[in-house]
């Protein structure tokens, strides 16, 4: 087994479509590490991660998992890694112990008894056929079949979406336990940023193709603020400063980058924290710098 | 062995209802052709009126295009699997695409071989029961012909089925593909038709369908050994493209 620093390391990725280009994106999921991969829809997660799982070629750039080649170690690889989709791709006439029995003979280290675990753990029938799951059912199942063969690294695309407060909750909770022996890593995109604000260490802000923001999801919080002020007071602020403005009738919201020196330069302007989810849709406008 | 086990149960298990369909078709069709055997039994034909075991060629070649046919058609199992989403979660699993191409032609394999062995044993039966030995080996070699003859024949069709499929990578596309495919077997058929007028053109020798001369030459290719090498060869062939096919379609990514 190889040693490595980054579990997952995307250096310079490009992919293109008609009318979309992943554009030379870079960022690393370190070891131990949640990271949570945000954007809007339309974004490029999807893509990026169906680049790292090589379920889509792409044009340039360097990916590794686990410290391994995404192409040339696809096999080593995907022993070691497991994906959770938004949409469950089993077919609708197993049922969970049909599910053990296909996986068992693929994971050479298929964990019956882990398997069986988690779906007393969720309250899953085992003979029901999945057909007749429920959406949060079959997302746990899902994710049971994804967490019994010691992956080390679990990567999931909007696998919370859809789903109510208390499951999401439950799954959550879930994910941190198996976090728990430092030696495994979660990429996980979603839109619900409070999840991620939640659970993730680590944050990419991904818009339009481009990775806007990556880094410890506490420091990129407290980097960024929200300064409430009047109009008149607007035009004082430095547009280097500011992320974007977000006007209404009272006055604007701006959204600066550098908190610490923005409290030291406009001492006399309230400036709250920022939640991911503030950030997010602050910089979603940046280009327009005033919006609404 | 066990990776093949897991691919092997999954893909049984998905077309188990469809192979009991086509099992149960397969039976009412052979026990239909055995009404010939009990006619003998309950009234025997009169003098110069032909016997109903004469039929008994036929029929075995019935049987065994029919088990033929049903062996080597697509068990819709890659539409299943693009529709669920299985096709994409497939290349996140450990399995290789060359470990699923062996398992999709173990699994056609096993098929062909139940349904040849099923054809054999009717077609035992039909030659116990009538006391038909006159053709001796020759009446299995007839049967060996016509079920692999159309097992390499629906089994190309299964392969070219597969190679377009391969481009879909979701429900919507399976449609427009399966509209495609469905307007190119109608320029093909429609081809074909045009030769087939052409034919009929020709000024026929008697009411039956085909010639004397040509059902002769028939029986003789159908019950020549080296007609059974011949295909024999083919169906190796055919199978080393159907797994280079499958190995294809599960090798290729999404655009």
């Amino acid at each position: 087994m190889t040693e490595y620093e980054n579990a997952i390391e995307i250096k310079g990725v490009t992919k293109y479509y008609d009318g979309f280009t992943l554009d030379n994106i870079s960022f690393d999921v370190p070891k131990g590490c949640i990271m949570g991969f945000i954007g809007q829809n339309g974004a490029g997660k999807t893509t990026t991660i169906r680049s790292l799982l090589r379920i889509t070629d792409i044009n340039s750039g360097e990916i590794r998992l686990l410290g391994l080649d995404h192409i040339k170690d696809e096999t080593a690889i995907k022993k070691r890694i497991a994906v959770v989709f938004d949409e469950l791709p089993f077919h609708d006439v197993f049922n969970a112990r049909d599910m053990a029995r296909i996986f068992e003979g693929m994971y050479p280290e298929w964990d019956n008894a882990a398997y069986m675990q988690y779906i007393e753990r969720f309250q899953l029938p085992v003979k029901k056929k999945i057909g007749q799951f429920s959406k949060g059912m079959k997302m746990k199942l899902q994710i049971a079949c994804a967490l019994s063969h010691n992956a080390e690294l679990l990567v999931m695309d909007e696998a919370t979406t859809g789903l109510d407060p208390v499951v999401r909750d439950e799954i959550l909770h879930i994910f941190m336990e198996y976090l728990q022996n430092g030696e495994r890593s979660i990429l996980m995109s979603s839109h619900i940023t409070s999840d991620l604000e939640k659970i993730a260490d680590m944050v990419t802000f991904i818009d339009k193709g481009k990775i806007l923001l990556t880094g410890y999801k506490d420091e990129i919080i407290e980097q960024h603020g929200i300064i409430k002020c009047n109009k008149e007071k607007l035009q004082e602020i430095d547009s280097g400063d500011i992320v974007s403005i977000r006007t209404n009738n009272f006055g604007a919201e701006v959204m600066v980058n550098d908190r610490e020196n923005a409290s030291y330069k406009y001492r006399d302007c309230v400036i709250d924290p920022a939640s991911l989810d503030d950030i997010m849709l602050y910089y979603v406008h940046r280009d327009m710098k005033e919006w609404s | 062995m066990k990776l093949y086990t897991s691919l092997i149960y999954r893909e049984l298990k998905l077309t188990r209802k469809r192979f009991f369909l086509m099992l149960l078709m397969f039976l009412l069709l052979s026990l239909m052709m055995m009404t010939p055997l009990i006619l003998v039994f309950i009234s025997k034909p009169a003098e110069g009126e032909e016997s109903p075991l004469e039929m008994i060629p036929l029929f075995v070649g019935i049987v065994a295009l029919t088990g033929g046919f049903l062996a080597g058609t697509n068990n819709g199992l890659q539409k299943a699997d693009i529709s669920t989403g299985w096709k994409r979660y497939s290349f996140v699993l450990p399995p290789t695409a060359k470990q699923q191409a062996l398992s999709d032609l173990l699994i056609k394999l096993c098929y062909i071989l139940f349904f040849g062995l099923l054809s054999a044993a009717f077609e035992l039966v039909y030659t116990a029961a009538a006391d038909y030995n006159k053709f001796g080996n020759k009446l299995y070699i007839y049967m060996l012909n016509i079920y692999l003859g159309a097992v390499c024949a629906v089994m190309l069709v299964d392969i070219a089925y597969s190679y377009i499929l391969m481009f879909a990578k979701d429900k919507n596309q399976l449609k427009v593909i399966g509209v495609i495919a469905f307007l190119g077997a109608g320029v093909i058929l429609k081809v074909f038709g045009l030769f087939a007028d052409v034919k009929n053109e020709m000024p026929a020798d008697s009411d039956s369908l085909i010639s004397e001369t040509a059902f002769n030459r028939l029986e003789a290719v159908l019950l020549s050994g080296k007609t059974t090498l011949c295909i024999f060869a083919a169906f190796a062939l055919i199978c080393a493209l159907f797994f280079l096919a499958m190995w294809r379609s599960h090798e290729r990514r999404e655009p």
